[in-house]
């Protein structure tokens, strides 16, 4: 049984499964929470229940008081739900964020470019209205035979085209679904998908000057958001450091140097981990990071970061970006809840989301 | 109809405008402690409220809070709850935590009350003054859940009389004195973070765990009632470090300083707990050595993976701490026993079931450096001969710890192990590398320490013989010694309708000294 929950005040809804503690289901669709002890003891993860029925679950009658039980109050570490709910949580509000509603879609394979040896740029064409999205949103994709494990890809293309979304497949050693992508998706194929999803964006009301940082097949969503940016005039300084292994994996390099070549105000950089040392190569070598820091002197404050790619990419910036005094306030990245990750190394408390 | 303000900014308007502008007095003066430890804050409006509390809501929480450990104390003593614990021997864990840690939570509740006076920034403010409630509420509670087995065991009578005076009690204190003393930024960094955040665990869960698994269900509940402040106290600790990192880049080194220093000040305090649990326990929930396993070695290695990115590195000698988790309890159990005769509690050697368990738990160091040793003292005091040293020990200037610890890290765990400094012409001892760094530090401070052993010699603790100063900590004489032959044996098996040959002289049965 499934129940859905409608989050005050940002009107997030999630789903949640008979038996599954709120806090799970939040964590899971990549709302968070504050919570501490995930035991109902200490009382962090305080919720108010607007509408609708829980089960109290674990909680401690020291940090759940029954003055606050009849108040609605519930701890989302141990709180399971008895219906759908409304919940009001300290979550703050996105004023840049767009709610589009999730809807099911069927898209049709219209083009198949081969990028670089391991990545293809699939777009699908959708009927009628298209799809209502915001740049670095994504999509789960229900691979024929594989529906039970939908396929997330972010959408690389930028949202003013509806009807026509472009998909980055990297090819995953082993992976079943980039390897029917690659090998048996034709152009004609009808492909169903669900979405859009993600709370990555831009946040556009925010002054700053913006970094975006990437790697490997990690750059659409920021190609989605620096098309829409400059798409509405942007004027704010945009800088873009996109790191591949060699030649052979960079990608869409022409498109993003014939955009700063018409705009004063954006710096492209491409950085090469393992290209050959005699190569030819006049460009930036080494790590993504390692580009930011020499690129900015090493300081980052007063801007606002925005980085996709794997995570050892990911964490690297993540350190740099620190070490440069720019915060967590001031990064932003997907996160994706998994089964793994919630298997992975005990995480501090110490930052809400990296 | 207005849109609904989210939480945070509900808070805002209800605490927010409480940070007054001076106009008669300058905020320099207003604040005066806050700018001389070097420590740089260029906006207290980047605070974050850890926990979005009104001391309305605050009063009302803790309240009911209250209301249920009352009644949960109240019918542990209308049912001689007592006579359910696993053993009477287990007592002695509660007396050391109303001598050793109750006065703490008091130095606390003063310690957060100057904070919430001296940080300018309202958010602070606000976060100090409830933890400085806290702390006074646990102060009182702990004294409310522990006064029911004052009623029927000895040594509980003066704790904060003992907490200034005994010899063992000077560890915990004189932490705390060394923390209160210090600037406002240091006193946070090392009660919230150093102590609160990274060593709680390993303080709370020994003395909660080992109250559930022994019987004693107002502790356990006096936990749970402490735990969901500790919980905000934790989280203070946590938003703190990260809020002066992210203030000022010069704040990194002055904080690592302070981390450094009182991670090896709470560590050394907590010797005495790691002796508490596997040695009082009559049934053990797990050994320091697992303990310190999972809430330092994995809990704060994940913090500190963090920590790292804005350039903080693990506490120094953490390495040194893990090491010595194999030999620590047993050392400070082992000096216990020796001074059995100077103590308000009662100390005895390990029978063979938790010599097994101690094997079990300690394969490299128990059977091969501590068990023999034990065999020794138990065969010794078989024929008569109860070992016991007759002298005093050295404490360390810094720690004040009796000099027990050995050189565990350069692999001579056999060999005591002793630093020195000169300063002004005199020389300082102490007791490891740690404690070294933070005399050599701060000489002039640590020179001015209050040193028990120190005291006695100059004719500072109501005189020469050992009765007399016993006498002078209000300690009974039948407070302290072996377990066994105690009072407090003979009154554990007359309540059990056991007799015994060996019965004491003072025989005064429990409702006798309930009623004095």
């Amino acid at each position: 049984m499934t129940y859905e929950i409608t989050i005050d005040p940002t009107g997030d809804t999630i789903e949640v499964e008979a038996g599954q503690t709120l806090l799970d289901a939040a964590l899971r669709a990549g709302i968070y929470l504050p919570h501490a002890c995930g035991h109902g003891l200490c009382g962090s993860c305080k919720v108010t229940v607007l509408e609708g029925e829980v089960l109290h679950g674990d909680a401690s009658p020291f940090a759940l008081m029954d003055i606050e039980r009849e108040e609605g109050k519930c701890l989302a570490c141990c709180a399971t739900p008895l219906s759908d709910l409304t919940i009001e949580a300290d979550v703050e509000e996105e004023p840049d964020a767009h709610n589009h509603p999730v809807r099911d879609f069927v898209g049709v394979v219209s083009k198949i470019d081969t990028l670089t040896p391991r990545i293809k740029s699939i777009f699908l064409a959708i009927e009628h209205d298209g799809i209502d999205f915001q740049a670095g949103h994504y999509i789960n994709l229900l691979i024929p035979g594989m529906e039970d494990t939908p396929r997330a890809f972010s959408i690389a293309s930028p949202p003013s085209e509806r009807n026509l979304i472009e998909l980055n497949v990297a090819l995953v050693d082993g992976g079943k679904g980039t390897t029917w992508l690659h090998n048996e998706l034709k152009i004609g194929d009808e492909i169903r998908f669900s979405g859009p999803y993600g709370r990555f964006f831009v946040r556009e009301s925010a002054p700053e000057p913006m970094i975006f940082l990437a790697g490997g097949s990690g750059l659409s969503s920021p190609k989605s958001m620096i098309l829409e940016l400059f798409e509405h005039g942007e004027t704010r300084s945009i800088t873009f450091i996109y790191g591949a292994r060699n030649q052979a994996e960079l990608y869409y390099r022409e498109l993003f140097e014939e955009l700063a070549a018409e705009h004063p105000n954006f710096t492209y950089l491409p950085v090469l981990s393992s290209e050959p040392a005699d190569s030819g190569w006049e460009g930036l070598r080494g790590f993504v990071h390692e580009a930011a820091r020499e690129h900015f002197g090493g300081k980052f404050a007063g801007h606002k970061a925005y980085m996709c790619g794997p995570p050892p990419m990911i964490d690297a910036c993540i350190t740099t970006l620190i070490q440069g005094r720019l915060f967590e306030r001031d990064m932003y990245m997907e996160n994706f809840y998994t089964q793994a990750s919630k298997d992975a190394a005990p995480k501090s408390p110490l930052f809400k989301s990296i | 109809m207005a849109k609904k303000l989210n939480m945070r900014k509900r808070y805002e308007l209800l605490t927010r405008g409480l940070g007054w502008e001076p106009t008669y007095q300058s905020k320099e003066k207003v604040f005066s402690n806050e700018s001389y430890e070097g420590i740089k804050i260029t906006d207290w409006s980047k605070w974050e409220d850890p926990f979005r509390l009104t001391i309305d809501a605050y009063w009302k929480y803790q309240a009911e809070k209250d209301k249920k450990l009352y009644a949960v104390m109240d019918s542990f003593a209308q049912n001689n709850a007592h006579l359910n614990l696993a053993d009477a021997t287990y007592v002695n864990a509660l007396k050391l935590f109303i001598q050793g840690v109750t006065p703490l939570e008091y130095q606390a509740h003063r310690g957060f009350a100057r904070l919430a006076r001296q940080f300018s920034g309202e958010g602070a403010q606000i976060a100090c003054q409830m933890q400085s409630l806290d702390e006074l509420r646990h102060t009182q509670t702990q004294i409310h859940t522990i006064s029911h087995y004052n009623k029927h065991f000895n040594g509980m009578h003066d704790p904060f009389h003992m907490h200034d005076r005994v010899w063992y009690l000077s560890v915990p204190k004189s932490y705390f004195d060394d923390a209160k003393s210090a600037g406002p930024f240091e006193f946070i960094t090392s009660v919230s973070f150093a102590f609160e955040y990274l060593l709680t665990n390993l303080l709370f869960v020994p003395f909660m765990s080992g109250a559930a698994f022994n019987g004693d269900m107002a502790t356990v509940t006096f936990g749970f009632s402490a735990q969901s402040d500790e919980s905000r106290h934790m989280t203070l600790g946590l938003e703190l470090i990260k809020f002066l990192l992210e203030q000022h880049e010069d704040n990194i080194p002055i904080v690592q300083g302070w981390i450094d220093k009182h991670f090896w000040r709470a560590y050394r305090v907590l010797a005495l707990v790691s002796a508490m649990q596997d040695y009082m326990l009559p049934e053990s929930p797990m050994s320091w050595k697992e303990a310190w396993e999972i809430y330092f070695v994995e809990n704060a290695g994940a913090l500190f993976n963090d920590l790292a990115r804005y350039g903080l590195r693990m506490p120094k000698y953490h390495e040194q701490a893990t090491a010595e988790a194999e030999h620590l309890s047993h050392q400070v159990w082992g000096t216990l026993y020796n001074y059995a005769h100077a103590a308000s509690m009662h100390f005895w050697l390990p029978d063979e079931k938790k010599m097994d368990w101690l094997s079990e738990k300690y394969p490299n160091t128990f059977d091969k450096y501590y068990r023999p040793r034990y065999e020794m003292w138990a065969q010794m005091a078989k024929e008569g001969k109860r070992f016991q040293n007759g002298g005093l020990p050295q404490l360390c200037q810094v720690c004040q710890v009796p000099m027990l610890f050995t050189e565990v890290s350069k692999d001579d765990p056999m060999q005591i192990s002793y630093r020195s400094s000169e300063f002004n012409g005199e020389k300082f001892h102490t007791c490891s590398d740690g404690c070294k760094d933070i005399f050599d530090h701060e000489p002039e401070k640590y020179v001015h320490a209050w040193l028990p052993v120190h005291q006695i010699f100059q004719g500072n603790c109501g005189g020469a013989a050992i009765p007399d100063i016993l006498n002078w900590y209000h300690f009974k004489p039948e407070d302290g010694g072996d377990y066994a032959g105690s009072a407090d044996e003979t009154r554990w098996k007359a309540m059990h309708g056991e007799t015994t040959g060996a019965a004491s002289s003072d025989t005064e049965s429990a409702e006798e000294k309930a009623a004095a």
